[in-house]
């Protein structure tokens, strides 16, 4: 334990006491708020009164809590991997000395830069049933006579969201994965060439690796995102058809529309509460991956 | 060093702590809609401010409704003196009213000109009264209509539009099937069936005109009576039996989508809000002058009926110049103001009299149809819980028209779901 001087952490405080506010005020404190409210039967129309677990309880006799849940499991369990594989591919593709690559570089940052809510009206634009690009596509192709309805059955309309949200996000989890790949030093690359491995080798056995911390911290960033997915299902399909495809958020966002802060708030905080144990999982795969 | 961030820190917390400081006594009005309603809007509270010599602040908020409703609901709840004015969606009424969000409006009227007879009654008393207290006044009046092709009914040798669903149906399969000869994607019947809002107002009036409903006069929740299972299983026909609706009826149409729809001449029926009409009519519109307005049909046995829609104008109980706040309210119903709103932005006036209005009429002249419509309108349940029932029955009625479910099952689950939160929140 090295020992600091009184003037050292009078200096430290110094400079990390406006993000400590900064954290308190606009993250601390609104958690919890959050909480708080969750304690009380909260509707605007009706007495408030403290119910301490009342609404968890309700929580977990809700079917709708847990089919959105269930939905917002399923997502993360399919749209992660698709992203963290699609990003990964351009990761490895950018890192090689390519012609234009600082230009393909910035492109593959665009879906990422605009905004959620107008990239999912885009795909509003790809899906029409009417005159979208993709049964204009099939139609030119011939493959199809009678257009698809794409948002029309929850399976389609699952796929179409998490095409949507990976053409989105795979670009995030390029960029960090490039920087993780650029960590790497060519020389463990030279020196595996000469002893003869294989282009596959080398990747499973030092690219891959190597990359383990930054493949960590995209996984967090993409996990976490995609457990608060909204914008996309709220332009798309408004949790429809029939209620199929609404996430957490979206519910809980139906129920503070409501006026039932309480419940809506408890739905919050269960969201909260499984963001934080992901992140506490992940951070101990990370400190264990360190270990080894 | 040490110093300047100290005091860029207390900087901070005074920032913050003035987001929710006091406010000035001052009228504010929350004005939110399409930017050219804004702005128009704008214009009228500068001739209020001109009048009157109360200045004004107008705060703008967005075109979408949900957002407008949470912008509201936060400062109402936190009991900030402003906005004073605001407009409200029909269907907010009930909850702020039981909130106690709202000022009634009683005792400035009673000292004023302004008399709840100036307005559509039936809307008045549908929307604005709540225990012979009156809470807000309508300023835009909607309701649910059919529009129709007139050039193609008459080319099929058809007298006016059908008076029930049977024989629009009737009528749609036939002209559909002659139509689809030339444009390959013409549909018969186009309304809005996608998950929102829009969906329970179209099943209210299948619904309503085949004597079904939500709720009973007693308040009893009625989602599954056999009259509403037919009013939904004619729906989802009218999608995947007669085929006269597009597959994308329960996924992508909207209030915009059916219009466009509608506009590019491709469908022979639109179920809409009137709104629709002067797009419909304006200039460059592929139908323009081939549209006629008329009430929706009814089942066999019913009458046609429309799903009220609207806004309306109330003050905040928690607003610190309500006197002040009645003048606004006052101006924004007189004759002149929504004879100004019908004529500049094509609202359909609350007040009566400006539907007598000459100068309105040569530039509305549906606004005659329209009068006969809304005497027929039917209020969605005014229960401060409205939106909770308003999502079980979205997704319950979009799952039945998208096959995932019977139209028996859907009706039967929503009829559970909505007493068990009818039970919930009535205990107090």
């Amino acid at each position: 334990m090295p020992s600091y001087s009184h003037s050292d952490i009078k200096g430290a405080l110094g400079f990390t006491l406006p993000l400590i506010i900064l954290l308190t005020v606009f993250i601390l404190i609104p958690i919890i708020g959050t909480i708080i409210t969750s304690t009380f039967k909260d509707i605007s129309f009706l007495q408030k009164r403290f119910v301490l677990f009342d609404n968890y309880a309700r929580m977990i006799g809700d079917g709708r809590f847990w089919q959105s849940f269930r939905f917002t499991l399923l997502f993360i369990a399919v749209s992660v991997p698709l992203e963290i594989i699609l990003g990964l591919a351009f990761a490895l593709l950018l890192n090689r000395t390519i012609p234009l690559r600082g230009l393909l570089r910035a492109t593959v940052l665009i879906p990422w830069a605009i905004p959620a809510a107008i990239s999912a009206k885009m795909w509003q634009l790809v899906y029409n049933f009417h005159f979208g690009l993709a049964n204009y596509i099939l139609h030119a192709l011939g493959f199809s006579a009678e257009p698809i309805n794409w948002l029309g059955s929850s399976a389609s309309a699952f796929i179409a969201l998490v095409i949507a949200d990976a053409w989105k996000t795979s670009p995030f989890a390029a960029i960090i994965l490039l920087a993780g790949l650029q960590t790497i030093p060519s020389e463990l690359h030279m020196q595996a060439q000469v002893d003869r491995a294989g282009v596959v080798r080398r990747f499973f056995a030092i690219t891959l690796p190597l990359l383990k911390p930054a493949l960590l911290v995209t996984l967090l960033f993409r996990t976490i995102d995609a457990l608060r997915i909204f914008d996309v299902i709220y332009v798309l399909t408004q949790g429809g058809p029939g209620g199929s495809t609404t996430s957490l958020s979206l519910y809980g966002y139906h129920l503070l529309l409501s006026g039932d802060f309480g419940y809506s708030s408890a739905v919050s905080v269960a969201l909260f509460a499984i963001a934080f144990v992901l992140s506490i999982m992940y951070a101990r795969m990370a400190r264990f991956s360190e270990a080894i | 060093m040490y110093k300047f961030i100290l005091i860029a820190g207390a900087l901070l917390l005074l920032a913050i702590a003035g987001c929710s400081g006091k406010q000035t006594a001052k009228l504010t009005i929350a004005i939110g809609g399409a930017p050219n309603e804004v702005d128009y809007w704008e214009k009228l509270i500068a001739d209020f401010e001109q009048e009157s010599g109360i200045a004004v602040t107008v705060r703008r908020q967005v075109t979408d409704t949900d957002l407008r409703r949470q912008e509201l609901f936060l400062a109402l709840r936190s009991k900030q003196a402003d906005p004073d004015v605001f407009l409200m969606d029909v269907i907010w009424i009930p909850q702020f009213v039981q909130s106690g969000w709202l000022q009634s409006l009683d005792e400035y009227m009673a000292k004023s000109d302004v008399n709840p007879d100036d307005f559509l009654t039936r809307v008045v008393k549908l929307a604005d009264a709540y225990d012979g207290h009156i809470m807000a006044l309508p300023v835009y009046v909607d309701g649910g209509l059919l529009y129709y092709r007139t050039d193609l009914l008459e080319k099929y040798g058809y007298d006016g539009p059908p008076d029930t669903w049977q024989h629009l149906q009737d009528c749609a399969v036939r002209i559909e099937q002659e139509e689809r000869k030339s444009i390959p994607d013409f549909y018969g019947f186009v309304w809005q069936g996608a998950q929102y809002e829009g969906l329970v107002c179209n099943f209210l009036e299948f619904a309503g005109s085949n004597n079904g409903g939500i709720l009973d006069s007693s308040g009893a929740v009625i989602v599954d009576s056999p009259e509403n299972i037919a009013a939904l299983t004619f729906m989802y026909d009218l999608i995947h039996s007669s085929e006269v609706s597009p597959p994308n009826s329960y996924t992508e149409m909207k209030e915009e989508e059916v219009r466009t729809f509608f506009q590019q001449g491709k469908a022979l029926f639109e179920r809409n809000w009137p709104y629709a009409w002067a797009l419909h009519q304006g200039e460059g519109s592929p139908v323009a002058g081939k549209v006629g307005i008329t009430p929706l049909p009814h089942f066999e046995g019913g009458h046609g009926v429309s799903t009220l829609g609207g806004w309306h104008v109330g003050i905040s109980q928690y607003s610190d110049v309500k006197p002040e706040a009645w003048k606004l309210v006052e101006y924004i119903v007189s004759h002149n103001t929504q004879k100004q709103l019908a004529l500049n932005l094509g609202w359909n006036p609350g007040r009566v009299d400006v539907y007598d209005d000459p100068e309105v009429l040569e530039k509305m002249p549906q606004l005659a149809a329209l009068r006969k419509i809304f005497v027929h309108a039917l209020p969605r349940p005014t229960v401060p819980y409205y939106s909770r029932m308003s999502s079980v029955l979205q997704r319950n009625l979009n799952a039945a028209l998208a096959g995932s479910m019977t139209p028996e099952d859907a009706l039967s689950d929503a009829q559970k779901e909505i007493e068990s939160i009818v039970q919930e929140y009535r205990q107090k």
